[in-house]
């Protein structure tokens, strides 16, 4: 009884290992990590779909992390391509020579949420600083909580620097909860508690629209400060055909960035993500002094 | 979300975890068979029923290290790949295979083994005797591997990465629908999930009763 099971069991293996392994005709991937707010949006396999059309045997395979795991993926070789946003950990992978071709491609801004009695008048901010240095007020007079990504994604780097710029340290305090998850699960959990977090406009507005965060909303945007700038980048280990197809890709997305401004707009009324067309050079400056703080 | 691509999710997944486990049998049954039936390698039965519980996000990472390009394994190039997954969800599933398969026939061998050998049975047609009176315990261990293949998480999520169309598997994408907000889609996952295996182990079960005399 078990030798007949056994031999099954062999069989079905080998043929499903076989199956696995695939036949001859086996498409080109192309191995991209990639922030979860680009890729939970849905904007980048409706990216990957519109280049399939070009290059039917091209497989674009999104490993969807933060853009600190999507960099550290990167090095250890396991990416031919990066889409990030966060800049000043960009610039060090660069600088290691982990990443190369950088293109702008994309941005939004970045908006601090919160409950719509704001019991820290953050409507009232001069700028993101200031609206940082009242919740922080609020949070110790016991009035405000603040939940953080706390995953070294792009969104969680950028509340960092802007707690470095106000001069203060929330970690470790009773308010300042760290969630450990993803920008929607975060928006959620900061509905529920009726706390303040920064967000990324787009993931943000999805999620409203879909009537997901009735406890928060939208206190402080501001064009400038809050910029929000998403880039693509090879992998300098990356070779051979995946590479190839990588730089066809690259410049696929880069080339057609009309479809990133159309994205979402009939669904959200607004885009999610605008294109870099046009603003390069203003861009480029912001995503100098980003990487830099 | 589809009715096609959930189809497609839920294929997947029954074909990654399938494979899997009968993979992880492939090793695992004949441990447990030299197990019960030896002396020596009992203390290994302490060993793999202390590694049930392990999370599978740990066994994910450790495989993942050792199949990036930059790990032992990475010249195979099988990350990111359904074949990385079957490897390690079978490796997850190795020590529940293992301590259960070791019970159940350790238990058969010690009644009905023995029994046959005092009644003056050869040494091989005892333990084919305690082997066959194993046999419903040995399934019932195959379809524990299998619902701890189907529903874990780690493994598929580290090595697999949730390639849409490629290495997506039923509960990566309940991570990935949480992960969007659309908790409804995460819940026809999950009922799909929990609909598997309950047909897998209704079904299990009907064969035997019908394999009875």
């Amino acid at each position: 009884m078990d030798r007949k099971l056994l031999i099954i069991g062999v069989v079905l293996t080998v043929a499903a290992l076989y199956m696995a392994m695939g036949g001859s005709s086996e498409p080109v991937r192309v191995r991209v990590t990639t922030t979860t707010s680009l890729y939970a949006t849905g904007l980048l396999d409706y990216l990957a779909d519109k280049f399939k059309e070009k290059y039917p045997n091209v497989e674009i395979d999104f490993i969807a992390v933060g853009s600190g795991e999507a960099l550290r993926r990167a090095e250890r070789g396991d990416a031919c391509m990066v889409f990030v946003h966060a800049p000043s950990l960009e610039k060090q992978y660069m600088e290691k020579g982990v990443i190369t071709g950088h293109r702008i491609f994309a941005y939004n801004y970045f908006i601090i949420v919160g409950p719509p009695n704001d019991p820290a008048n953050v409507k009232a901010a001069e700028n993101a600083v200031d609206a940082f240095k009242r919740i922080y007020e609020a949070g110790e007079a016991g009035k405000a909580k603040f939940v953080s990504r706390g995953d070294n994604s792009g969104t969680h780097v950028k509340e960092l620097s802007i707690w470095k710029l106000a001069g203060l340290d929330p970690r470790g305090k009773k308010w300042y909860l760290e969630s450990g998850q993803g920008m929607s699960q975060t928006l959620v959990m900061a509905s529920e508690l009726g706390a303040y977090t920064l967000s990324d406009i787009g993931t943000y507005l999805k999620l409203k629209k879909d009537g997901k965060l009735p406890g928060i909303e939208l206190l402080y945007s501001n064009s400038t400060e809050l910029i929000n700038i998403y880039s693509i980048y090879l992998v300098t280990s990356c070779t051979g055909e995946e590479r190839e197809y990588a730089e066809k890709f690259a410049e696929f997305v880069y080339n057609n960035q009309n479809l990133i401004g159309s994205y979402g707009v009939d669904k959200y009324g607004q885009p999610l993500f605008y294109p870099a067309e046009g603003h390069e050079k203003e861009l480029q400056e912001a995503w100098e002094m980003l990487a830099k703080s | 979300m589809t009715g096609n691509e959930l189809a497609e999710i839920a294929l997947r997944s029954l074909y990654v975890s399938g494979t899997a486990t009968l993979l992880a049998a492939l090793w695992s049954l004949p441990l447990a068979y030299v197990m019960a039936t030896g002396r020596k390698l009992q203390a290994v039965a302490a060993v793999t029923e202390a590694l049930v519980g392990v999370p599978t996000v740990l066994v994910g990472l450790l495989l993942y290290f050792l199949l990036s390009r930059q790990g032992p394994l990475g010249f195979l190039n099988l990350l990111y790949t359904p074949t990385a997954i079957i490897v390690g969800e079978a490796v997850l599933v190795t020590p529940l295979l293992v301590s259960v398969a070791y019970r159940v026939l350790r238990g058969a061998v010690e009644t009905y083994g023995e029994l046959a050998l005092s009644l003056g049975a050869s040494e091989a047609q005892a333990m084919a005797l305690a082997v066959r009176e194993a046999a419903p315990g040995l399934v019932a261990a195959l379809v524990m591997g299998f619902s701890r293949a189907v529903g874990e998480l780690g493994v598929a999520l580290m090595i697999g990465g949730n390639i849409r169309g490629y290495t997506r598997t039923l509960t990566t994408a309940i991570a990935l629908e949480v992960s969007k907000g659309e908790f409804e889609n995460a819940v026809s996952l999950g009922a799909v999930l929990v609909a598997i295996m309950v047909v897998v182990s209704l079904g299990l079960r009907l064969v035997r009763r019908l394999g009875q005399p």
